[in-house]
């Protein structure tokens, strides 16, 4: 009995081991499934977020090793140097589709998933194509139990598609560190649930929506993208950074023509490497709000009126050389903010020293 | 932040003081939690009982605006103890002996009396952080919006220098900025001291650099800082272009605020939407936003990244570096042709020596942590390897200074203020998407339980909140994240102007205003609105 | 309630908060005070261990024992395991007030097991309930020498006086004032003693592990979950020879190098809890437990942490995170237990007959024990015989002895006029075994593996000629869909599905679809499973299917009887 499995190194330098008939390097304490999926073989799995300690729930990652009795899931199977692994054979590909049909079966069948649910929303429906499973066999009762009656508009609970992979319990433990929900029962009966099985707003969920991301059915789902379901077109991202606090984390933007539908975390981003919180997640609704301004407006007779570009910015100037030439440079103050991107607060710093000569410039940082 | 946001993951002792993190920077405050999972231990110090605190190894609730005391207990405890590192005040700080003598009568007992926190708790805290391997401070304007916000920090890097926390992985002193890219539009030079990259104004070099930049003469002098500004308005200042800022509602004290910007001659704001402060504009300009503007924002760990438009804006709104360059150009300046954010940008690199190895492409990705100081050049994500910026780190001898206002008769209690997590400063964003909205629909005064009774008050109902400078409607909760006689708001909801009460006092250094202290008085409201 | 004086939930916390492995103890404190777990007990346990409350709201409802609602604690649980099917315990779940079924309970040799508040009643009829009591095994009928067997039906031995009486502590004295640790391993090591609770791995190489790896303290955890339907021996050891379970631990710590040890006592047997922490006292108090045992360097002590209802906690990594107050899945293996267990430090875990058998091997010598075994086989097994058998009870016999003395011979085979149609093996782990294999095998794991059976913890369950084993095979799938844990895909809806099949609720009318179905599930299940429940489990549809085939095909056709 080996106290665990890993790597013994080869004679001279980096381990090695055979997979599907090639010597591949690995590297100390790496699994089986990392090894692998570096490695060209696209070994399939549910229960697995890369960010998440492995768990071993799906089984579909399971490998043969030479001199093992059984197949081993390769997720949570250290490398060894000499194993001789197989990830493909006719056998795991049946157990694979075997596999793929009993968690199809416990699901409303045929069901499309819009992928604007999240991120992996997409994972389970792709991997039932690929093993030709429409849930028709093993026919029997259904796991999930949906949450219709959550009030709070940002996720949707709909454990209808739930596969007990607990990538959103774990996401919340072990990523956002909240652990607002958790595993209620067991076995079949198994449900995602909070404390006391109530709502979600009220318990230590904080909205952060990483359950939603790494849910790989679409039972948890991003409610505010949702609703523009309807929209025509397709879901465009577009990487860019979240505009709320100093973290800065790295959001893919999806948009649907000029519409603006969702925020979704990068999953590589560098500040937050898949994280959101509240804000940057569902914070976005204000960008198309309809209490935007639309067109400059100037006082006239004491009353603020619409104009055009010309007129506004023509009376801007002119304020600004009036002062300057009756109370002087240092009369003009500057405040840039600190939302917007580094143009406009070096425009406007630039703007005051070097139009005025004066350094009569600050930022929103004191408040 | 002196170190990578990455970093937060690997101390041993992680100091968290003046920081809300779980609501203010939730997705920072993640790496703690996994830190601690790892068995790091967690002190945090804190006026209330926040989310964090829930976490703590140990929590000290000193009372507002003590935190010098603290601090000076802190380091009296590592001193007393011998957990300071000799081998690194000898190479790289000065003035220990000045700091040794100041610190004895910060014994933990005296500070007890001061701040409140148990002085065996203080002792605690100060060998934890001190016998670490590696120990990190956290804070954010916890520390800063006081009166004593520079002592604060000053006593803070006495911390960090007697124990030689800095200039590797997982120590360091972290502020954490606040918006999106305050700590961008400071590297930008939107400041009365310095040019871009933290050149100062003063410097006649600097000044020659700029001048010839630009190809305009440059003040030679210091600007003032907007607090001064608004002081000022009607008086010396006549003109305010205001860019994406609801200064009304942000600042403290709301009424002198209003009044300074009526004063104006002329007030130009750049804005999104219709704040309270466009309100008062002679011309208002809408600006694009964020998604339909592309540009960089600087994260607080110095990491320069790049955003995206993604949508059109509405009616003809316009980025803020094209209106500024337009109006700019009517003025006849120099230097404002620009045709795309790239070239406001890469102009930017060139003229900062903490960008000067960046430019628009190189930030595509945000790999780099400034400073990058040529082509090339890898970033910099932990600062203060082997030296200071100033050379030798200067052990600073603060004293303990109560607030600007202190309680009395007529104001008896302590309000401090903050966010929350679902909303974010003025609410101009957060209350106009549903979600957040959801979560925290309205303001609430935090109030201990023990004081909601005795001061005839009612959960859920409305009180009257007043200090010196003005008056607010504001219902109560009643909670105990607030310690008896302290009471909590953040200054979000434009219903609940808190920023009617605050500006009791600012740092005499920075200007910033003592947001966090403000002596007012509660009473039950009679009628309700 | 019978408590005199209600605790506080403080007093409760600080009661417990400090004691290692405090979370089952103190969620029991409160559903003891309470008659069952409030949402402010959870609030309170939560907070006062600093438990996330959603987590431990989540681990409580896996339990089946614990009462979420007010009095569920004093409502009967009635036994619904396959024997006490026979004897008509739906009747009476009918007939009782408020009753509901529960798992095996551990006495299938008797009248349907009763579990009411803390107490156990037997009986077939509701107005004719009676206190159980502790089953003595009947004299060994072989007339061979027993090992554990050999002095319990002496009512003294369960007494710490008596049990030295009769040679006990002997052991533990010798060990520990004469032997080395590695000397001890030596004798378990050559006396061949394999592992009880089922999976039959060598206790000398498993200890050994232990007391090998690095980092401590150590531990010695006594399994004594028992939830394998059909099995109780480990009951009616704990029950009449208490202190030679504690024995076998101590020379398990001396051994291994542990310090603390655990023993995971399973819900159902209440009175054996207190049995056991009687005994632990005595031994405390004669220096036998304690930091310094029998004046010696040894230090080594022993807690009793009752479980709440789940099978899954039988299995040792699954009753380590339920010890450590996690949510109860298995874990991932490697790194096992001997290196990672409680609390991720090294652990032995053991079952109750394995460790029972210690102080007699260490006392009387490796060959004497090896020397027991029929055949090249070495030593004796208890085999828990019951269902339609004349003479149901535990029986302990040498391994490798034929299947068929055991069951004709020693207990008399089927009730009068019926013969015996199907065994079931290791409870019900290892499937069925027809008359065929009845005549044939003998037992020990070689014999059982070549037909594709387990001995395992010895269970054995008659089913004579009138019995219909698809319906037996339903209920073994359903008790395994019941306690499935939930964590792995092919177990979690394989036993559902094979259930709902056997059940004939669900899956195709047509039998060679049927069994394509069925055998489908049950290969995956069988290979990539998470844990041996999932692989075990289809051992009863498989078993089927090749024993029963006109039965399967009757079920599906629908012209089962
Ligand atoms: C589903 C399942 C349930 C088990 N239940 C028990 C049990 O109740 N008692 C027991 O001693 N072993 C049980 N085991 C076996 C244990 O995992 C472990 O092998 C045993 O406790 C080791 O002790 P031993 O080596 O003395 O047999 C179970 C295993 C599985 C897979
Ligand atoms: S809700 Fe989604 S992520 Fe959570 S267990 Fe179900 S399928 Fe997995
Ligand atoms: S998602 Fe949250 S933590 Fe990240 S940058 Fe946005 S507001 Fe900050
Ligand atoms: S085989 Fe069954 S009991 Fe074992 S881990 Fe999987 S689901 Fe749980």
């Amino acid at each position: 009995m080996s106290s665990d499995g890993s790597s013994n190194g080869s004679s001279n330098g980096s381990p090695t081991l055979t997979l599907d008939g090639k010597v591949v390097p690995f590297e100390t304490g790496e699994t089986l499934y990392e090894v692998a999926r570096r490695h060209t073989s696209d070994v399939p799995t549910l229960c697995y977020d890369e960010r998440l300690e492995a768990f071993g729930a799906c089984r579909l990652c399971v490998v043969e090793i030479e001199g093992f009795r059984s197949p081993v899931a390769s997720c949570t199977t250290h490398a060894a140097h000499g194993m001789n692994v197989q990830t493909k054979t006719e056998k795991l590909e049946k157990h694979r589709k075997t596999l793929m049909e009993l968690v199809c079966s416990e699901n409303p069948r045929g069901v499309e998933i819009d992928p604007m649910r999240g991120h992996a929303s997409q994972e389970m429906t792709d991997l039932a194509q690929r093993y030709a499973v429409d849930g028709t066999r093993f026919e029997g009762a259904q796991s999930g139990q949906s949450h219709p009656d959550d009030p709070n508009p940002m996720i949707l609970r709909d454990y209808d598609h739930c596969i007990s992979c607990y990538r959103c319990v774990r996401v919340c433990a072990e990523q956002e560190g909240d652990y607002a929900i958790s595993i209620a029962n067991r076995g079949f009966q198994t449900q995602i649930t909070t404390e006391f099985n109530g709502f979600l707003k009220g318990s230590e969920c904080t909205f952060c929506g990483q359950c939603v991301q790494t849910c790989p059915t679409g039972a948890l789902a991003d409610n505010r993208a949702l609703q523009h379901t309807r929209e025509p077109g397709e879901v465009e991202l577009t990487r860019s950074i979240c505009p709320f606090c100093g973290v800065g984390c790295s959001v893919d933007i999806m948009s649907k023509g000029d519409k603006l539908v969702g925020v979704r975390p990068a999953m590589d981003g560098p500040a937050n490497e898949g994280a959101l919180c509240v804000k940057g997640q569902f914070g976005w609704e204000w960008v198309q709000h309809p209490e935007r301004l639309k067109n400059p407006m100037v006082r006239k007779d004491g009353v603020l009126v619409e104009a055009s570009w010309d007129e506004a910015l023509d009376r801007a100037a002119e304020g600004f050389r009036r002062v300057r030439d009756t109370h002087g440079r240092h009369a003009i103050y500057g405040v840039a903010s600190g939302r917007a991107p580094h143009e406009s607060a070096f425009s406007v710093q630039k703007f005051i020293r070097a139009g005025f000569g004066t350094n009569q410039i600050d930022n929103c940082s004191r408040a | 932040m002196s170190n990578p946001l990455r970093d937060m993951e690997k101390p041993d002792a992680i100091f968290c003081i003046g920081t809300n993190m779980t609501e203010a920077h939730p997705v920072a405050a993640m790496r703690i939690k996994k830190a601690l999972r790892r068995g790091a231990k967690l002190i945090v110090a804190d006026p209330r009982k926040i989310p964090l605190a829930k976490k703590a190894d140990v929590f000290l609730q000193l009372r507002v605006g003590t935190d010098v005391a603290l601090l000076g207990a802190m380091a009296h405890v590592i001193v007393r103890e011998g957990l300071v590192d000799e081998n690194f005040i000898a190479k790289r700080t000065e003035n220990f002996a000045a700091l040794g003598e100041h610190l004895k009568e910060f014994t933990p007992e005296w500070a007890e009396t001061i701040t409140g926190v148990p002085a065996k708790d203080i002792e605690q805290a100060a060998i934890w952080y001190g016998e670490a391997a590696n120990g990190a401070i956290f804070y954010t304007l916890g520390i800063t919006e006081h009166i004593c916000g520079v002592d604060n920090v000053q006593s803070l890097c006495n911390l960090v220098l007697l124990t030689g926390h800095i200039g590797r992985e997982g120590t360091g002193i972290n502020p954490m900025r606040g918006q999106n890219n305050v700590q961008g539009a400071g590297d930008c030079g939107a400041l009365p001291n310095n040019y871009p990259g933290f050149q100062p104004v003063t410097d006649p070099a600097n000044q020659a650099k700029f001048r010839e930049a630009w190809g305009v003469e440059v003040d030679i002098e210091e600007g003032w800082t907007k607090v001064r500004a608004l002081d000022e308005c009607g008086k010396k200042i006549h003109a305010f272009l205001i860019c994406g800022e609801n200064t009304v509602v942000s600042d403290a004290d709301r009424a002198h605020c209003e009044h300074a910007l009526r004063s104006l001659d002329h007030m130009v704001v750049i804005d999104i939407f219709r704040t309270e402060t466009a309100d008062l504009a002679d011309v208002i300009l809408p600006a694009t936003a964020w998604a339909e503007t592309d540009g960089v924002f600087t994260n607080t760990e110095r990491r320069p990244q790049r955003v995206r438009a993604a949508v059109p804006p509405p009616g003809v709104a316009k980025p803020d570096w094209w209106i500024i360059a337009q109006i700019a150009k009517r003025l006849g300046a120099p230097g404002f042709d620009y045709e795309s954010p790239k070239e406001v940008f890469n102009e930017l690199c060139e003229l900062s020596p903490t960008y000067h190895g960046l430019d628009w492409d190189l930030v595509a990705e945000g790999r780099h942590h400034w400073p990058v100081p040529e082509k090339g050049h890898a970033g910099t994500p932990v600062l203060h390897i082997g030296e200071f910026p100033r050379g030798r780190g200067l052990f600073m001898t603060p004293s303990y200074r109560d607030p600007a206002e202190t309680i009395d008769d007529d104001y008896p209690v302590w309000l401090t203020t903050g966010r929350r997590l679902a909303h974010y400063h003025t609410r101009t964003m957060t209350g106009r998407s549903v979600g957040t909205e959801y979560l925290v629909p309205e303001e609430l005064v935090e109030v201990h339980p023990d004081d909601v009774a005795d001061w005839g008050l009612e959960d859920g109902e409305f009180a009257v909140m007043s200090s010196r400078r003005g008056e607010v409607m504001v219902k109560v909760e009643a909670t105990d994240k607030s310690p008896r006689g302290t009471v909590f708001c953040s200054f979000s909801f434009s219903e609940v102007p808190i920023n009617a009460l605050t500006g009791s006092g600012y740092d005499p250094i920075t200007d910033t205003a003592e947001l966090k202290v403000c002596p007012v008085r509660i009473e039950r409201a009679t009628t309700s609105v | 309630m019978a408590h005199i004086n209600p605790s506080g939930d403080q007093e409760l916390i600080e009661r417990w908060r400090d004691q290692p492995a405090s979370l089952l103890p103190l969620l029991h404190a409160f559903h003891d005070r309470d008659g069952y777990l409030s949402d402010d007990a959870l609030r309170a346990v939560a907070s006062g261990l600093r438990i996330p409350i959603a987590d431990l709201y989540g681990t409580v409802t896996f339990y089946h024992h614990f009462a979420r609602v007010k009095g569920g604690k004093a409502r009967p649980r009635v036994c619904d395991g396959p024997v006490c099917k026979l004897q008509g315990c739906d009747e009476l779940i009918v007939g009782l007030d408020g009753a509901t079924a529960m798992p095996c309970a551990g006495r299938c040799d008797g009248p349907i097991p009763v579990l009411q508040d803390d107490e156990v009643l037997i009986g077939t009829q509701p107005g004719a309930l009676t206190a159980a009591p502790p089953l003595v095994p009947p004299p060994n009928p072989g007339g061979i020498d027993e090992c554990v067997f050999a002095e319990v039906r002496d009512p003294r031995r369960k007494t710490l006086a008596g049990y030295r009486e009769s040679g006990g502590y002997r052991a533990l004295s010798r060990a520990v004032r004469e032997m080395t640790p590695e000397q001890v391993l030596d004798v378990v090591s050559g006396s061949g003693l394999t592992g009880r609770g089922g999976a039959s791995f060598p206790t000398a190489l498993k200890w050994r592990a232990v007391r090998e790896a690095g980092g401590g303290p150590k531990t010695v955890v006594c399994n004594a979950d028992e939830g394998e339907p059909g099995c109780f021996q480990d009951r009616v050891l704990m029950d009449l020879d208490p202190h030679a379970i504690l024995e076998g631990m101590t020379l398990a710590a001396f051994a291994t190098g542990a310090t603390r040890g655990f023993i995971y006592l399973r819900y159902e047997y209440p009175a054996t809890q207190g049995v056991l922490e009687t005994a632990i006292e005595e031994a405390r108090a004669a220096e036998l437990l304690g930091t310094s045992v029998l004046g010696t360097e040894l230090t080594f002590d022993i807690h009793v942490r009752r479980g709440a209802g789940a099978y899954i906690c039988g299995e040792e990594t699954s009753l380590l995170n339920s010890l450590e107050g996690k949510h109860p899945f298995p874990r991932n293996r490697p790194p096992y237990p001997v290196t990672n267990g409680f609390e991720g430090t090294p652990t032995a875990v053991n079952n109750v007959e394995t460790l029972a058998s210690v102080p007699p091997i260490v006392d009387r010598g490796a060959e004497w024990y090896a020397g027991l075994g029929a055949g090249e086989h070495k030593g004796t097994k208890i085999i828990s015989l019951s269902g339609d058998v004349a003479r149901p009870g535990n029986y302990e016999v040498p391994i490798g002895i034929p299947l068929k003395t055991v069951l004709y011979d020693w207990a008399g085979g089927a009730p009068e006029g019926r013969t015996v149609q199907a065994v079931t093996m290791a409870g019900l782990s290892g499937g069925f075994l027809g008359a065929e294999d009845i005549e044939e095998a003998t037992l020990d794991e070689p014999s059982m593996r070549a037909r594709g059976s387990l001995l395992g913890a010895g269970g054995v369950m008659v089913f004579d000629d009138s019995r219909d084993m698809v319906e037996i095979a339903r209920q073994a799938m359903s008790f395994f869909a019941h306690e499935s844990c939930g964590k792995c895909f092919p177990c979690r809806i394989g036993t559902q599905r094979l259930t709902e099949r056997l059940a004939g609720v669900a899956g195709p009318k047509e039998p060679e679809l049927w069994k394509a179905e069925v055998e489908d599930i049950g290969r995956t299940m069988a290979a990539v499973s998470a844990c041996g429940l999932g692989v075990a489990a289809p051992g009863i549809t498989g078993s089927l299917m090749r024993l029963f085939p006109e039965q399967v095909d009757a079920h599906v056709n629908g012209q089962r009887k």
